[in-house]
Formats: C-alpha cells, sequence, structure tokens
C-alpha cells in the first residue's frame, strides 16, 4: 500500500516536469517588463539629458549664425531695414496696396538649458541660457516678416508688433509651463 | 475672400473709410495632435525651433483671420484695420487664437 502510494507520487511529479506553469510565467514575464521598464524610464531621458548637453549648442549656434547671416544679407540687399514701428511711412510717398502680414515661430530651451535655468533661478540672477533662446525666437520672427515682406514685393511693412505667449503646454497638474515652449508672432502692415 | 484689405493701422494707405461697422473677430482653438507632441517633445531636448508647433499655429492663426474676414463680410465690410492678435493657452495644451479688427467700408481715394 505504502509502496504504491510513494510510487503514484513519484509518477505524477515526473508527468510535472521542471517547467514552470502559467501562472510563474505570467508573473516572470510581469516583473521583467516593469525592470525593463524602469531602466527605460532612467535611462533614456539621462542618456537624451546628456544629447542635449553635447549637441543642444551646437545645434542651436547654427540656426543663430544661419540666422545672422540672413539678416545680413536682407540689410545689405535694401540698404536698411524695411520694419517699421511707425503707423506712416517716414517720408511722404504714393501707396497703392497694402495687406496685413504675419510671421511666427514657435521655440523652446532645451534639456540642458533648462536645467541650468532651474539651477540660476534658485540664486536669482540673468538666466543666459534662456537670454539666447529667446532673443534667437524674436530675431529669427522679425527676419521672417522681412523675407515674407520682400518674397510677395511689399517695399516697406509699418506699425509691426511682435508678441510672446506661451503656448502647447500642459496647464493642469499645476506643473505649468514645464517644457518652456514659447510662441512669437511678429505682424505688420505692408505697403507699396 | 481675397480681396478683403486688412491692415494693422488704423487707415487702410490710399483709401477713404466711409463708415465704420463695428469690431468683427475670428477664433478658432487647436489642439495638438498626439504623434507630433511626442516628435516636439523629441525636439525639445535640443531646443531651438519647433516645426510642428509653428505650423500649427500658422495653419490655426490663418483660420482664425479668415474667420473675421468672414465676420467683416456678412456685416457688409470691405475692408478691416487696427487687426490685433490675442494667444491664450487652454486646458489640456490646446491654443485659443483671436483675431480681431474694425469692420470698415472704403472707397479709393
Amino acid at each position: 500500500m505504502l509502496l504504491n502510494y510513494s510510487h503514484t507520487a513519484l509518477a505524477s511529479l515526473l508527468s510535472k516536469g521542471d517547467s514552470l506553469n502559467s501562472d510563474e510565467i505570467g508573473e516572470l514575464i510581469g516583473l521583467s517588463l516593469t525592470v525593463l521598464g524602469v531602466a527605460l524610464f532612467i535611462i533614456l531621458p539621462s542618456l537624451a539629458f546628456i544629447y542635449s548637453m553635447i549637441f543642444a549648442k551646437l545645434h542651436q549656434s547654427k540656426a543663430i549664425k544661419l540666422l545672422l547671416v540672413r539678416e545680413a544679407n536682407v540689410l545689405q540687399q535694401l540698404g536698411g531695414d524695411n520694419l517699421h514701428t511707425l503707423s506712416r511711412p517716414i517720408l511722404d510717398r504714393k501707396i497703392n496696396e497694402s495687406r496685413l502680414l504675419v510671421a511666427n515661430i514657435t521655440v523652446g530651451p532645451s534639456w540642458w538649458q533648462l536645467f541650468l535655468g532651474g539651477i540660476r533661478s534658485i540664486f536669482g540672477g540673468n538666466i543666459v541660457s534662456f537670454d539666447k533662446v529667446l532673443a534667437y525666437g524674436r530675431s529669427e520672427v522679425m527676419q521672417r516678416l522681412r523675407e515674407q515682406a520682400i518674397g510677395e514685393g511689399w517695399d516697406e511693412v509699418l506699425n509691426v508688433r511682435v508678441e510672446t505667449s506661451m503656448v502647447m503646454n500642459k496647464v493642469s497638474g499645476g506643473k505649468q509651463n514645464k517644457r518652456g515652449t514659447l510662441e512669437f508672432l511678429a505682424y505688420g502692415t505692408g505697403i507699396r | 475672400m481675397e480681396q478683403m484689405m486688412t491692415s494693422n493701422i488704423e487707415t487702410i494707405p490710399g483709401f477713404t473709410i466711409t463708415k465704420s461697422l463695428g469690431v468683427v473677430s475670428g477664433s478658432t482653438v487647436r489642439a495638438k495632435h498626439i504623434g507630433k507632441d511626442i516628435l516636439a517633445g523629441l525636439k525639445n531636448i535640443i531646443g531651438g525651433e519647433l516645426k510642428a508647433y509653428t505650423e500649427l499655429l500658422t495653419e490655426a492663426r490663418t483660420e482664425a483671420l479668415g474667420r473675421m474676414m468672414m465676420d467683416a463680410a456678412q456685416r457688409g465690410a470691405n475692408a478691416v484695420v487696427n487687426v490685433r492678435f490675442a494667444t491664450s493657452s487652454v486646458a489640456g495644451g490646446a491654443a485659443e487664437l483671436f483675431a480681431y479688427g474694425t469692420g470698415v467700408i472704403i472707397v479709393e481715394g
């Protein structure tokens, strides 16, 4: 009787084998996915951050240099600026046609700049890295207005206004403007 | 719609305003496409221009201006003077773009 019993117990153990049952497999997959997820969550942003640290300056300097060249070209071509903040031309001239011209750009600081800005805001003072981004955005939008005016054949642009607004940010959750994205808008009346 | 004249100064140069028809306005609320948002988020790592947002806002602003002109046309205006823009961020990362101005009737001379 006893022998018989142990034999069947052994036999049932044998038939089970070494493989994991489905519950355990599920648990294991869940665990590994969690580990992988956490690893990605930690590693990817740090990689992105390092990438930002190295390449952001390069990328932005390139854009600023290109903008300076474009600006110089236009100013040289026209012999002066074609944007004016006055609502009438300085020199009396005949105006045949006029239309509203609009240009815009959205810019954001890099993660590295955001980080530097965050540190600087502890002690206060001038945040140089943000300065650069904002100055770039503003110059770029004015340059776009100039180029648009030239492209469409307007001689001058009167009453130019530049506006800044914070858009495309999630306002919910108390973390306002996490990315620091800004939109610059420039508009004026083109005349010819 | 093409012929409607717009300016952000008080007059349309070369024309005389004969009648003012009051404030005309147009607005649009745009939410961002989630795919583009993720791409823009990646672009945000190195900063600089975020083209996806620029394009979206250009498109939206053009639409707001178009609606403003439609409003003006419905009132019988043939020009809009002193156009201004207002942009505001509304819930969930959407943006409201608003364009307004004074609808007027102008004649040449």
